[in-house]
């Protein structure tokens, strides 16, 4: 590699990434228990809904699972947190791989269907839906959608390691 | 049990687990994270569910995410396998190996009993989460997150030697 891009020498000369890069031996594993807790929260309980959504487990009033959806976000937010650690700490082993491009391409399609689900009137008719109710064309195409995104973004964070830009060790 | 390990790992099937193909490992792993998220996931958020979170789930109505919780089980048993037969010494001869395998076994255990004794009985219409099946859930989830922990750290164990400290294996 011939020269370190501005914004990476910016993200190296934070406090974060010396805190990072120091306490890497630990911090690391840590760090990727806590990703993998965090992906497992998201997809049982944002999938579970998405599922119910498109159509399995019918007997369940989609606005009483949609009670599990914190739980989500809280794994979300932890996957948010350890994620901005592993960037800072080799924000070119992220950036410089398309594994990690296509990874934040899937999150930004999936922010932005969150967007349609709760902006519109998606998730006021989802409320409605009685147990045994078919959802919407609409609704179900958010919750695929979601469900597509969300593996989407495991493949690709699971791919990292093979796409990883050559100069990496 | 040295002969043995040379066996499999000089075995076509081993090398090419470790080889270069991205259909082999990249895959594996890939579709072993998937499913390990979606079966801790689900049944963490079933477990949830027990514990009094999201009431307005009837709990027989869950019944039709268990087939698919199997499969996701039935695809990690073969992922699993794979992964041991690519990388047999590594794995076999480091104890936390074993100590995630047994985390496995009480983890399904515990889906099946949970599935089983739970659903049934609120599908009779008798009470369905007594004290003693709200201790199942819990040990559920803590065996969840154990097995989480110990199969990240799965992938540590020999990266410690490089780090000074004894590996296990």
């Amino acid at each position: 590699m011939d020269e370190i891009a501005p914004w990476e020498q910016f993200v190296r000369s934070t406090a974060l990434h010396h805190f990072v890069y120091v306490n890497e031996p630990w911090l690391w594993p840590t760090c990727e228990i806590l990703h993998y807790l965090g992906l497992s929260l998201l997809l049982g309980t944002v999938g579970l809904f998405d599922l119910r959504v498109l159509g399995l487990a019918k007997g369940i009033p989609p606005r009483a699972i949609h009670r599990l959806i914190p739980w989500g976000v809280g794994g979300y937010i932890l996957n948010v947190l350890t994620g901005i650690l592993f960037f800072s700490g080799h924000p070119d082993q992220y950036f410089y791989n398309d594994a990690g491009r296509l990874k934040a391409l899937f999150m930004a399609i999936a922010g932005i269907n969150i967007l349609l689900f709760y902006g519109t009137t998606a998730f006021p008719e989802m409320k409605k839906l009685a147990p045994g109710a078919d959802a919407p064309m609409r609704i179900k195409a958010i919750a695929g959608i979601s469900l597509a995104m969300w593996v989407g973004v495991l493949i690709c964070g699971r791919m990292l390691t093979w796409f990883r830009p050559p100069f990496f060790h | 049990m040295d002969a043995f390990l040379a066996f499999v790992e000089g075995s076509d099937l081993s090398m090419w687990i470790r080889g270069d193909s991205m259909l082999a490992f990249p895959t594996i792993i890939t579709l072993h994270t998937i499913c390990m998220g979606f079966l801790a996931g689900a049944s963490s958020a079933i477990d949830l569910r027990i514990l009094g979170l999201a009431p307005g789930i009837p709990l027989d109505s869950l019944r039709p995410f268990y087939p698919l919780m199997w499969l996701a089980f039935a695809i990690n048993a073969a992922t699993g396998v794979l992964m041991v037969i690519g990388y047999p010494t590594k794995q076999l001869t480091n104890p936390l190996f074993y100590i995630k395998l047994s985390l496995v076994a009480l983890g399904v255990w515990l889906v099946y009993r949970i599935g089983t004794e739970v659903l049934r009985a609120a599908e009779l219409g008798q009470k369905a989460t007594t004290a003693r099946v709200k201790w199942l859930a819990v040990a559920s989830l803590a065996g969840w997150v154990s097995l989480i922990i110990a199969g990240r750290l799965l992938e540590y164990t020999h990266r410690w030697e490089l780090l000074g400290i004894r590996a296990l294996t």
